[in-house]
């Protein structure tokens, strides 16, 4: 099949597409707007890189996972694990700014000072809103890309084309679990013919991820509530406050989740990943006994490989980033709601017509779910 | 040629074409007045009227529209002139009410209809057969089978017109229009037709009262027409098998006839007369006749009528041709299809077909030229319906950019009625868009189709604030007939200067908002489209970047485009050779040896979008200075 006819009919048509941008930036066929991905064009090449990268393209979770992570560290419930961290940064400047803790923020300038990545693929969202991928250089730049964006936007459009120039050596890549995914597609299977220089990725920093929204409809609903120029910041806290967050000129406003929920991406209700399992490192908002209050500026940390391991514990030593404890039933805590996004995204694709989709290839992973 | 339409050299043999006889007709039958609008096959004609309109002393024109040339004609018809309006079939369905109402009041001066019917709609959106319009509006009508009768038909007319004081309709077909034959000269007149005072009581009105007086002209014609020269038998004096011919089927009758050697046996009634027929001729020939294959171009009008003449004189005849599958019910008669069919009627077999090649003829589809800017208008507008939310309708109008409905256009539209219907599509689904429907409404229309028929649709849409967008692809050029002068251009017919109509504050008098945009600013064009898709109400975009042909012309400097093999990706993962296969210009060739892109020179015009558009960088635009 055509590949842009592949992408259409086995992703766009059937509502799966996260909207992540893996198929853009390298042709002149797919493009987004407003997080809607469109083709332009027909291309009549049967094999391509927006179909290899496509994370909702059939693919065999399991092989990739093994490709790419030892075995013995893969837990079924959330993918490979080598430690669960609490973590802020440091400074304070930056937690100002942040989602959370600001843990992604301080890990990816300290990555860039430290020379272990010569680029770094972000999001920059102006106001929260219309968010858009960002490529930087330098450590300074990193701050202007803190904080969350409920629109996910196709910033690995921004990561092909830099890819494409093979100008960096060395690239940190921080995305939603969609996007991780691709990122390990583009480096274990790539296109024969084009490996798209996918060995220039350096580092893969994954973000915890319910859902993403409707971009068009969160611009609505933001601007019911507030200017929507003036948005700093939203959130969803933990769930048994059932509502999002929106803050504007220093005015938070709760937003019943009610009206949030309708606004779900569909696709992202067959999204069977929370935790990011594909990354060196997996950063989310805490969850611990201490509350909402405390735990919103903090974050957790899901180590997944020995670079992870190693940039988490440099941060630490160089005093970027702060621990505190997990408590004990942190882990178990974080498996259950991971498994709970899998039954969602497992039910999602049998309503659709009775199979697993495109998870099909690696149906023995969701079985018991 | 041109000397052949005004040598006055009379019983010269020439080689003419049949737009080119009915050129020389005109200007033996001293015409003092020649009006047309552009359309295949017969748009050369009034193209070489305006040439020679000086040197014979007559006025010939570019008129804005059909409607706009025939009533030109009528008004001068009743100063006695004698015009000429020249339409294709499309233009006569146009000029129907004129017609019909000229028809009631009939004419002073002569006035001859050419009308040019495109079999196969090679060059049309639709066949149509003129010869219902006749019928309908009760007018006689000729049809020429040979070169030398479209000359002679033309000063015939006339007179039958200033006899019967009524138009006379001239139906000609493609291959009558574009095929060549010897045509001998008649004498020039010394001066053309007199033109005379309108009298007080001069009168030509159509009134209801003058439909019977005009019914009995035509029954006193069909008398005349029994005897008519134009119309030609051969074979037995009373065959039992007979063909019955007009246009072109009466010469590939006679082909297939000698062909299949059953010339002897076989009539052919070759009709000249269409309307109306003369009866009693034919009713001598079909008296005896046991099978009738009836030759005509495009539907079984002469067929038909047989039929019902066979059925007055209670005849019992076997009758064959388009009305029962012995020819096709579509497409132009081809002499092949014409042998097969008399083959059926004589029971002679078919003679063995030698076989010309064994390789296959490449299939092409309809392009637009190298270099024309709808070419990247259409590649815009897709994009931009492509990244609307709620895609939009766009709708289709008469023009080049009809081309846009197939791949050349990536399918751009998904209705397209007749010329000038585009805007009041839209228009009609500009409203619709305050009753639920989501959808952007878009249509187009060429700088000559603007003043050919938008302008009343315009004002529509305008007064009534339609939520819609209009494109007028300003080429500057009638393009897809030949370049004729059009009221943007600044020319005439017969080549006067004169100042260019302006689109713009014609949009703007209207009231509407008015943008403009190149298409070869492809980045820019992009966002000016997608900015105007969001705005509501009326707006009209004009396009505005010259055909591609004048656009050569005007140019100084030589511009090279070359590609770059090794920047080229090819038909690899990133480009699939876009340039040749999703831009589709003829310029953007590929080179087989290397699986890469390649420029063809000889095509390539030197637009350079391809190089904006090539995804690797790799079309290189050297030279150049378009002023």
């Amino acid at each position: 099949m055509f590949s842009t006819f592949a992408l259409d009919t086995q992703v766009l048509q059937r509502d799966l597409c996260t909207g992540c941008g893996a198929c853009q930036g390298l042709c002149p066929y797919w493009d987004s707007v407003h997080g809607r991905t469109v083709c332009y064009f027909d291309c009549e090449r049967l094999d391509g890189r927006c179909q290899r990268f496509c994370p909702r393209m059939p693919t065999d979770l399991d092989a990739l996972r093994r490709k790419a992570f030892p075995e013995e560290t893969i837990l079924p419930e959330i993918g490979p694990f080598r430690g669960l961290y609490l973590t802020r940064a440091a400074d304070e400047t930056i937690r100002a700014g942040a989602q959370h803790g600001g843990t992604v923020t301080a890990l990816m300038e300290l990555a860039l000072r430290e020379g272990l990545i010569d680029a770094a693929l972000l999001t920059r969202a102006q106001g929260t809103l219309d968010p858009a991928g960002a490529l930087v250089t330098k450590a300074e730049e990193v701050r202007s890309c803190s904080g969350s964006s409920f629109q996910i936007p196709p910033s690995l459009a921004a990561l092909n084309r830099a890819l494409r120039e093979d100008r960096y050596r060395s690239i940190g890549v921080v995305g939603t679990p969609c996007k991780t995914l691709a990122v390990y597609k583009m480096r274990h299977d790539p296109l024969p013919e084009n490996d798209n220089h996918a060995g220039n990725i350096g580092l893969v920093v994954g973000l915890f991820c319910g859902w993403g929204l409707d971009w068009d409809g969160m611009r609505e609903l933001t601007g019911r509530y507030a200017d929507p120029a003036a948005v700093s910041h939203m959130d969803i806290p933990p769930s048994k406050y059932h509502s999002l967050e929106i803050t504007a000129e220093g005015k938070t406003t709760s937003v019943n989740l009610d009206e949030v929920i309708p606004l779900v991406r569909p696709a992202c209700r067959a999204c069977a990943d929370m935790t990011a399992e594909f990354a060196d490192l997996s950063v989310g908002g805490a969850r611990s006994a201490d509350g909402w209050d405390v735990d919103k500026k903090w974050n957790q940390v899901v180590v997944r490989t020995k670079k992870g391991q190693e940039l988490l514990e440099l941060a630490i030593a160089k005093g970027v980033l702060e621990c505190k404890d997990v408590p004990e039933s942190g882990l178990d805590k974080l498996k259950k709601a991971s498994l709970g996004k899998k039954r969602t995204a497992v039910r999602t694709l049998r309503e659709k017509d009775g199979t697993l989709g495109y998870l099909e290839p690696c149906g023995q992973m969701f079985q018991d779910l | 040629m041109e000397w052949t339409m005004t040598a006055n050299d009379p019983g010269r043999v020439c080689l003419m074409q049949g737009n080119e006889a009915i050129v020389r007709g005109a200007v033996e039958a001293g015409i003092n007045f020649a009006a047309s609008y552009p359309g295949s096959p017969s748009s050369q004609i009034l193209g070489m009227l305006g040439k020679i309109a000086r040197e014979r002393n007559f006025y010939a024109q570019w008129a804005t529209n059909e409607v706009c040339a025939l009533e030109a004609c009528i008004g001068t018809s009743l100063a006695n002139a004698r015009s000429i309006c020249i339409v294709k079939q499309n233009g006569l369905l146009c000029v129907a009410d004129a017609l019909h109402c000229g028809a009631q009041h009939g004419v002073k001066g002569g006035l001859v209809i050419v009308t040019s019917d495109d079999p196969s709609a090679h060059s049309s959106t639709n066949e149509f057969d003129s010869r219902f319009m006749a019928e309908s509006a009760d007018l006689p009508m000729l049809e020429p089978t040979n070169m030398q009768e479209a000359k002679d038909m033309v000063p015939y007319a006339f007179e039958l017109s200033e006899r019967l004081r009524q138009m006379v309709i001239i139906r000609l077909t493609t291959r009558v229009c574009h095929g060549r034959g010897n045509v001998t000269l008649g004498p020039l007149p010394e001066a053309p037709h007199e033109i005379q005072s309108v009298g007080e009581w001069d009168r030509m009105v159509c009134v209801s009262y003058r439909h019977t007086p005009m019914l009995e002209t035509l029954d006193g014609l069909r008398e005349a027409f029994e005897v008519c020269p134009f119309n030609h038998y051969t074979g037995p004096e009373h065959p039992k098998k007979l063909i019955v011919a007009g246009g072109t089927g009466c010469l590939y009758s006679q082909e297939a006839l000698r062909r299949l050697g059953a010339a002897e046996e076989t009539g052919v009634l070759s009709l000249a007369t269409l309307w109306p027929l003369p009866e009693t001729l034919i009713a001598r020939y079909l008296a005896d006749a046991e099978e009738v294959l009836t030759v005509e171009e495009v539907d079984p009008f002469l067929e038909r009528n047989l039929q019902a003449i066979a059925g007055k004189n209670g005849y019992r005849i076997r009758f064959s041709g388009r009305g029962d599958g012995a020819l096709p019910r579509i497409g132009e008669l081809t002499p092949d299809l014409v042998l097969s069919a008399v083959s059926g009627l004589t029971g002679k077999p078919m003679p063995p077909r030698p076989k010309v090649s064994e390789e296959p003829l490449l299939e092409r589809d309809l392009n637009f030229c190298a270099g024309c800017p709808h070419r990247a208008t259409f590649y815009l507008l897709k994009r931009a319906m492509r990244r609307a939310k709620d895609p939009g309708i766009v709708i289709g109008d008469i023009g080049c950019y009809i081309m846009s409905g197939q791949e050349a256009g990536h399918y751009a539209y998904q209705a397209c009625n007749c010329m000038g219907s585009g805007v009041n599509l839209a228009e009609g689904l500009g409203q619709l868009t305050a009753y639920c429907l989501k959808q952007q409404v878009v249509t187009m229309c060429g700088d000559s189709t603007f003043f050919h028929s938008i302008l009343p649709g315009l004002v529509n849409a305008s007064y009534h604030n339609s939520n819609m967008l209009l494109m007028v692809l300003d080429n500057s050029a009638t393009a897809m007939t030949g370049f004729q002068p059009h009221p943007g251009t600044g020319i005439t017919a017969m080549g006067d200067a004169v100042q260019p109509m302006q689109i713009r504050p014609v949009c703007e008098a209207l009231g509407c908002k008015v943008t403009e945009a190149d298409p070869f600013d492809v980045e820019k064009t992009a966002e000016i489209l997608e900015d105007l898709l969001r705005q509501p109400g009326l707006k009209v975009l004009i396009m505005k970047q010259p055909c591609a042909t004048l656009m050569t012309k005007s140019r100084r400097g030589k511009v090279k485009v070359w590609v770059d093999q090794d920047k080229c990706v090819g038909d690899g993962c990133g480009c699939d050779k876009f340039c040749s296969r999703v831009w589709g210009c003829p310029g953007n060739s590929w080179d087989f040896t290397k699986n890469k892109a390649a420029i063809d020179p000889v095509s390539c015009v030197g637009c350079g979008v391809c190089a904006k558009l090539c995804p690797a960088g790799a079309i290189q635009v050297e030279g150049g200075d378009a002023k």
